[in-house]
């Protein structure tokens, strides 16, 4: 019993439920959280997520609305931040600009009246922690950004706190100082053997220096553990995403340790998920393996590779998009000129699906014919001020008049169709577009074309199960929109298939037939969350 | 390149015929004897020597330099605290309060100094207050003490911006910093916020202290007319006496001091100058 009692580590820190709001904007929504002696503690997430304003409620600069801060068995919340037996690190160093190096450092001992030799010999020890030696004298001003980061990390260090706070600290560093940095602030935590408390937005530098990840989001905490655990083992999509690279994709799990994605049933090693639930599956880039067609688990097509120096990040497609096809008319100029030739006006004839009749205006009617009056003299648009047309919810055609003030009309057809779409129920989602008429003009003028043809062609894709929006990833045409001509040109039009990001050593050809493998225990199920 | 230069122009012109030749005809009065006309010009060091020998001019002098000093002391000491207390304040607050400060200099000087000759007179407010306590009407116009009031009166809206301009631009995350190591609120303003506003406040002494030393107008009015600082002596020599050689000397031997002072007042800025300027580009 005894022996259990020493190795286990001694409880430091308590959040207890802590609330905090700014303005009434509720930063902190209830943290409770531990953190014991020695560690190296990391809260990670984006800003605004209230890392770094549990960080200054904990140094005291700050105090929650509601909750309890326990700091080595006692209530610190009413204590000011000077009583406090910790020190901080801040984002942009904060050294005083008018004190030099040693002086600095030497701040807090100096404040506790300490004798000058006490202080000159701690001062030169953390000099040499921070591998600084020789630099008293100098302007903290004139220093490089890391050596500021490590003469502020000394000035906190000196005064021997419990614990170290550090927030953002290596933010304002370039890459490659920054990983010499990580480096430094673990051979410092593991020599002063205090604990750190180390907030950052960035996932690498908290996978690499961490013994404990806390991820936190819109103020609450979404999972605490070991980096293993974080990378291995999120807890939902959110903490898979934000750590690392990933392949998330909805499935359904059918009984334990066997769920079901893409159509398809996979094998794996989750357990206690109730029957049929709707899930997350996680695959890591890395663990997925390209292979000769068949001899995986699913084959696909290779989209893209991107050389990345250790490996190639390889898009592999293995369930292709939605795709529909439609008919373009191109006409050439279809505008209508006035008696007087003072005004021109134009239009196009479109199709409308029978079940949107009930839906179309003259707004709606004046956008999908595309109709435009204009003077010819200095290409000002004019309004359209009248519009005239019978519409039955029957299949047929029917014209529709456009005239200006003055009179100046055109005449074309609204043409009523049983639209048919696309099914895809693999990928449990559907795809429509309609054949459209435009004139030469117009598709030279067009500055965003495949916009302009999504938009043409009222093309739309929708999930099967909820009729949700489903974007339209890719446009497809067999003309040239430089040097177009009247005549009839097929516009495809497609969703996103199902790509996996592969990370891999070995190179694949772009549009080779492949397969792609993986174990059963590289798959790895999480529970929807609620968002 | 040079299009643009040919702008300066008429700014130059300005500059040499209202600044230049002005102060090259001191120089000029202030080294020849009187009665010259402009083709005999006689020079001479008399007007310094009779300055510098007279015991009554160089007893002025010193007056007027204890006055401005104890003007510019007074401010800082006054002007601190209402600086502080209004870079502390929220930003809607702040800017209420510095209107409030530059209000008063919207109206013309004399009058604001006329007005505390009618608060101060034998039976003006004061006293009259005093009086229903049953105390003694006491002489406070025309006094040193009239002077320096009303001297410190027109200066310290200079000094409470300047400091409050460096303490508005102060770190908050420096205050923190302070607060974490250790240092309670009256240590941290000792070693963190006043030296680190010390920029502002010499910038403020330069502000006071220059017009305080060579102000003729509020000791005249509030010294009354006999009481006599250097501004008034030089006035004199111009208006009164007509002696223009001496008048000019005697500005020149104001400018010299002027030009020291700023030389030393830069002197002790330079070091928190240096790092200012530094912290800004960062």
């Amino acid at each position: 019993m005894e022996m259990i009692e020493m190795n286990e580590a001694k409880r430091l820190i308590e959040f207890k439920n802590i609330v905090k709001d700014f303005d009434g904007q509720l930063v902190l929504k209830g943290i409770s959280l531990d953190i014991y002696e020695n560690e190296f503690v990391t809260l990670l997430g984006p800003s605004g997520c209230g890392k770094t304003t549990l960080l200054r409620i904990l140094a005291g600069f700050l105090k929650q609305n509601e909750g309890r801060v326990i700091f080595d068995g006692e209530e610190i919340s009413e204590l000011p931040p000077y009583k406090r037996e910790l020190n901080t690190v801040f984002q942009k160093y904060a050294l005083f600009p008018h004190m030099n190096v040693y002086e600095n450092i030497a701040f807090g001992l100096k404040i506790k009246k300490m004798s000058k030799d006490v202080i000159e010999q701690k001062v030169m020890k953390m000099l040499k922690l921070i591998n600084l030696e020789g630099f008293e004298q100098r302007n903290v001003t004139l220093l490089s950004g890391g050596q500021q980061q490590r003469i502020a990390i000394a000035r906190a260090l000196v005064n021997e706190p419990k614990v170290l706070l550090l927030d953002e600290p290596l933010a304002a560093l370039d890459l490659k100082l920054r990983k010499e940095m990580q480096y430094e602030l673990k051979r410092i935590q593991q020599e002063v053997g205090i604990t750190f408390i180390y907030v950052t937005h960035d996932q690498e530098e908290a996978l690499t220096m961490s013994d404990k990840i806390v991820v936190m989001k819109d103020g609450e905490i979404q999972q605490v553990g070991t980096p293993t655990d974080i990378y291995n083992e999120p807890q939902n999509r959110y903490v898979a995403n934000f750590i690392g690279e990933s392949n998330i994709i909805s499935g359904i799990m059918r009984k334990d340790k066997l769920v079901r994605f893409d159509d398809m049933d996979f094998e794996c090693v989750d357990i206690g998920f109730k029957e049929n639930e709707p899930v997350d599956v996680v695959i890591r880039p890395e663990d997925l393996d390209i292979v000769a067609q068949d001899g995986g688990k699913m084959n696909g097509v290779v989209k893209s590779v991107l050389f990345k120096g250790v490996h190639y990040e390889i898009m592999v497609e293995t369930v292709p998009g939605t795709t529909v096809s439609v008919k373009m008319n191109v006409t050439k100029e279809h505008d209508v000129a006035s008696s007087d030739a003072k005004e021109r006006i134009s239009a196009n004839h479109f199709f409308v699906d029978l079940e949107d009749v009930k839906d179309l205006n003259d707004a709606e009617i004046i956008a999908r014919a595309d109709a435009q009056a204009w003077d010819p003299e200095n290409d000002e648009y004019l309004s359209i001020s009248k519009i005239e047309y019978e519409l039955k919810e029957e299949v047929g055609n029917y014209p529709v008049t456009f005239s200006t003030v003055l009179g100046t009309a055109v005449t074309v057809n609204i043409m009523v169709v049983e639209q048919k779409y696309v099914e895809n129920p693999k990928k449990n989602e559907a795809i429509s577009a309609f054949n459209f008429f435009k004139s030469v003009d117009e598709i030279k003028e067009s500055v965003a074309l495949d916009t302009d043809l999504k938009t043409w062609a009222n093309a739309q894709g929708w999930k099967l199960s909820d009729e949700s929006s489903v974007e339209i990833e890719d446009v497809e045409y067999d003309f040239d929109p430089d040097t177009i001509t009247p005549g009839v040109y097929q516009v495809t039009f497609s969703t996103k298939g199902r790509v996996f990001k592969v990370h891999t050593t070995d190179i694949a050809e772009e549009g080779a037939e492949i397969a792609l493998n993986f174990y059963s225990e590289d798959i790895h199920v999480m529970s929807k969350i609620g968002y | 390149m040079k299009t643009f230069k040919r702008l300066t122009y008429p700014y130059m012109l300005w500059i040499t015929a209202m600044i230049v030749i002005p102060m090259l005809l001191i120089v000029i009065y202030a080294l020849t004897k009187q009665g010259n006309d402009v083709a005999t010009l006689q020079f001479t060091l008399d007007n310094f020597i009779h300055f510098f020998t007279d015991a009554d001019f160089l007893s002025t002098l010193w007056l007027s330099l204890k006055i401005a000093c104890i003007t510019t002391i007074l401010c800082i000491l006054i002007g601190y605290p209402i600086a502080y207390l209004i870079a502390a304040s929220t930003p809607a607050k702040r800017n209420l309060y510095i209107l409030l400060i530059t209000l008063p200099m919207w109206i013309n000087m004399l009058v604001r100094t006329y007005a505390w000759i009618g608060i101060l007179s034998d039976n003006g407010l004061v006293n009259h207050v005093l009086q229903f306590f049953g105390i003694e009407p006491q002489k406070l116009l025309y006094t040193d003490f009239a002077v320096i009031l009303g001297m410190v009166y027109n200066f310290i809206p200079f000094m409470i911006l300047q400091i409050e301009a460096s303490l508005a631009k102060l770190d908050r995350s420096l205050l923190d910093a302070a607060n974490d190591l250790g240092a309670d609120r009256l240590q941290r303003f000792l070693k963190v916020t006043l030296p680190l506003s010390l920029p502002g406040v010499i910038s403020g002494i330069t502000l006071v202290f220059l017009p305080a030393v060579s102000s003729f107008v509020i000791p005249k009015l509030m010294g009354g007319g006999a009481y006599m600082l250097i501004g008034n002596v030089i006035e004199n020599q111009f208006i009164t006496v007509g002696e223009w050689n001496f008048g000019s000397a005697i500005s020149m031997i104001m400018a010299c001091i002027i030009m020291i002072s700023m030389y030393i007042t830069r002197k002790l800025d330079k070091s928190d100058d240096a790092v200012s300027r530094k912290r800004g580009k960062v």
